[in-house]
């Protein structure tokens, strides 16, 4: 035991470097700038938009309507430009986003139930994901100007009804079913709020999986390209344990990688997509349907990630045996990020039951299509697809280490070479 | 004196291509042994099986009676190898490699205690040991890495090329300390081109091509039955 801890702690010392401090510092700080800088621009755009108004007729109407946007959150402001022209030039030097120009005999024609054009202008001052939303204002605005001036038109018409039963005579209670629960909410957005909460796992065990497995690679990598291999094979201590310091170490730097830059991306996805579980109606119908991680669930999740995290760890101790020197490192992580890439985008925009036998096959075949499954698998009380995952990546790591270690304790250790020109493995 | 390393008909094979052909030797307590021959002769190679990095094809090779295929890990904590291109961890000081190396073979911490003490003053490279080992030299890393090799006071060193890349006065310290040790009792078996080196160093040499032993016998005598000046002149008559 002393003589692997002691193994244990030099790998970890090897790894530890201050390129990798100082790169997971720089990153936790792009993080929180960019987090800090789209939560203030969501809160922006989430907060009263600004409208711009010229008010060419001047008619009780035309300030009833000013009135009403007002009453719908809107932050109005009233132009006194004489033509359009100079109203154009005040906005497009101030800060609103949209200008509506209400003509000159809009009353008039409102009274006779008539329609009347008024014209729009909105500025796009920017392209960015908060810009675009902000062109999503004028929607609104027109949406408020019809929604006042027909209960207005049906106030009048027909008195004593309530303008919102003419226009939706019909309503509709929704209710999702999830297996044997059910909740009364809007699927959309109980969907969009499982996606956005469920889109994290699988970001994490891909950072994971890549971030160590390139470690481990790179670890047999340096040995080989420092010449330090051959002399820590001949000191007394079993080969597994060489194999074992070398995972252990490559895990644990990961996992703490990962849960640093985790930190910064949640902080960054935050401020993109908001707090929607504290959106009207998400959390208890997410309670009810039974959409969150329980302990028991979180601890199946947890076994299902670590597994994963096994087998690339095995896998990539493999691969490092192929690497010559560092750079041949580096082009052998690539299977390895396939491997992870193929199940998350396959998993992200399809389901596994709608694809082929052959695809199922092939998808299932990967150890960590498994944890990417796993989440929407809990969540639909799918325990023995789970279970079965787990067994997978547990017989997958155990044949993986079976190799590594067979590998470690023959010639190959220093024989095996992946030779690029000729495209094949050498013994 | 007792035999340390034996080795009966070792044959190594890589696929198809015989490395080694059958070859036998033994080396005694406190004997440097060295194996001198061209490149590619397989005294790398040789050196990597007895020090348990490849295995044997055919043939035997026992350490203190310890079978190599049988008892590897036994193996191991009686020698040390030192590799012709060995490096040591760029990230670690040289005091930090030699303690990591030594905890393996150190049960308490004063016998570790006397391994550092014994490397410290094998390497002689001061505060130095306090750096990083990035930031040495080649002859200093080569120091290093014989102190490593020897703190342990193992029965047996196998030293590939021992002074490779040290310029001459590094190389004559080097030859003082082997030869030191092996006065010590400890068995030395030694591959070098340097046929002055081998003359100076060895107590006895095998002259090794195209996988054989060619002959074997102390430098003296082997100059003696070849009529010649020197080992390089032996090495060429053998070889007719």
């Amino acid at each position: 035991m002393k003589k692997f801890r002691n193994l244990l702690f030099k790998e970890i010392r090897e790894l530890v470097t201050v390129q990798l401090i100082v790169s997971l510092l720089f990153m936790m700080a792009i993080f929180y700038f960019i987090g800090g800088i789209t939560k203030r621009e969501a809160a922006r755009a989430a907060g009263k938009q600004k409208v711009s108004i010229l008010d060419l007729d001047g008619s009780s109407f035309s300030e009833k309507l000013v009135g009403g946007l007002q009453a719908m959150n809107f932050q109005v402001e009233k132009l006194k430009s004489a033509s359009q022209d100079e109203a154009l030039k005040t906005a497009r030097a101030g800060d609103t986003n949209v200008l509506v120009v209400i003509p000159a005999g809009f009353g008039d024609a409102v009274a006779k139930f008539q329609t009347k054009d008024i014209e729009t202008y909105t500025f796009l001052r920017n392209f960015s994901l908060m810009g675009a939303r902000t062109s999503g204002i004028l929607k609104a605005v027109i949406t408020a100007i019809n929604t006042y001036l027909s209960d207005d038109f049906l106030k009048r018409k027909i008195e004593g009804v309530d303008p919102e039963n003419l226009k939706n005579p019909v309503k509709s209670r929704d209710f999702i079913i999830i297996k044997s629960r059910m909740a009364e909410g809007s699927a959309a957005l109980i969907a969009g709020f499982v996606s956005s909460q469920s889109l994290i796992i699988p970001v994490i065990l891909m950072m994971i999986i890549i971030y160590s497995s390139q470690m481990v690679i790179s670890a047999i990598a340096m040995e080989k390209q420092n010449k330090t291999l051959e002399t820590l094979l001949t000191v007394p201590i079993p080969r597994s344990s060489i194999v074992a310091a070398k995972m252990l170490a490559a895990g644990l730097i990961g996992l703490i990688s990962a849960a640093i830059y985790m930190l910064g991306f949640k902080n960054y996805m935050s401020g993109v997509t908001g707090d929607m579980a504290n959106a009207p109606g998400v959390a208890p119908v997410v309670q009810k349907l039974g959409l969150t991680l329980n302990a028991n669930a979180l601890l199946v999740l947890g076994v299902s990630l670590f597994f994963a995290i096994l087998c690339a760890l095995s896998m990539a101790t493999i691969l490092g045996v192929l690497a010559e020197d560092f750079r041949s490192a580096q082009s052998l992580i690539m299977p390895m990020i396939f491997m992870v890439m193929i199940p998350y985008f396959i998993t992200l925009f399809t389901d596994l039951k709608s694809l082929s036998l052959p695809v199922k096959i092939f998808l299932l075949a990967i150890p960590f299509s498994h944890p990417f499954l796993a989440t929407q698998n809990i969540f639909l009380e799918n325990y023995k697809a789970v279970f079965f995952g787990i067994v997978y990546m547990a017989a997958f790591f155990a044949v993986m280490v079976v190799i590594a270690s067979r590998i470690f304790s023959t010639d190959r250790v220093l024989t095996m070479k992946l030779r690029w020109r000729k495209k094949k493995v050498v013994f | 004196m007792g035999t340390v390393l034996k080795v009966e008909g070792l044959k190594k094979l890589f696929g198809t291509l015989e490395a080694v052909k059958g070859v036998s030797f033994e080396v005694e307590e406190g004997e440097i042994f060295a194996l001198i021959g061209p490149n590619g002769a397989g005294k790398t190679t040789t050196l990597r099986v007895v020090a348990t990095l490849l295995s044997a094809s055919e043939g035997k090779v026992s350490v203190l009676g310890y079978d190599l295929k049988k008892d590897p890990e036994k193996i191991r904590e009686r020698i040390s190898y030192l590799p012709e291109e060995a490096g040591a961890y760029r990230n670690l000081k040289g005091m930090d490699y030699l303690k990591f190396m030594a905890n393996f073979y150190g049960d308490t911490a004063e016998k570790i205690g006397q391994f550092l003490t014994r490397a410290q003053e094998i390497a002689d490279l001061g505060g130095r040991l306090g750096d990083k080992v990035g930031t040495y030299s080649k002859g200093m890393v080569r120091k290093l890495l014989l102190a490593r090799a020897l703190m342990t006071r193992p029965a047996l060193s196998i030293l590939d090329e021992p002074t490779s890349g040290l310029d001459v006065i590094n190389s004559l310290e080097v030859r003082a300390i082997i030869k030191r040790y092996a006065a010590e009792g400890i068995s030395v078996l030694l591959s070098s081109h340097n046929m002055l080196e081998i003359e100076f160093l060895s107590d006895r040499v095998a002259l090794i091509d195209k996988g054989r032993i060619l002959d074997s016998g102390t430098p003296r005598g082997l100059k003696e039955k070849y009529q010649a000046e020197n080992l390089e002149s032996v090495f060429r008559s053998a070889l007719r």
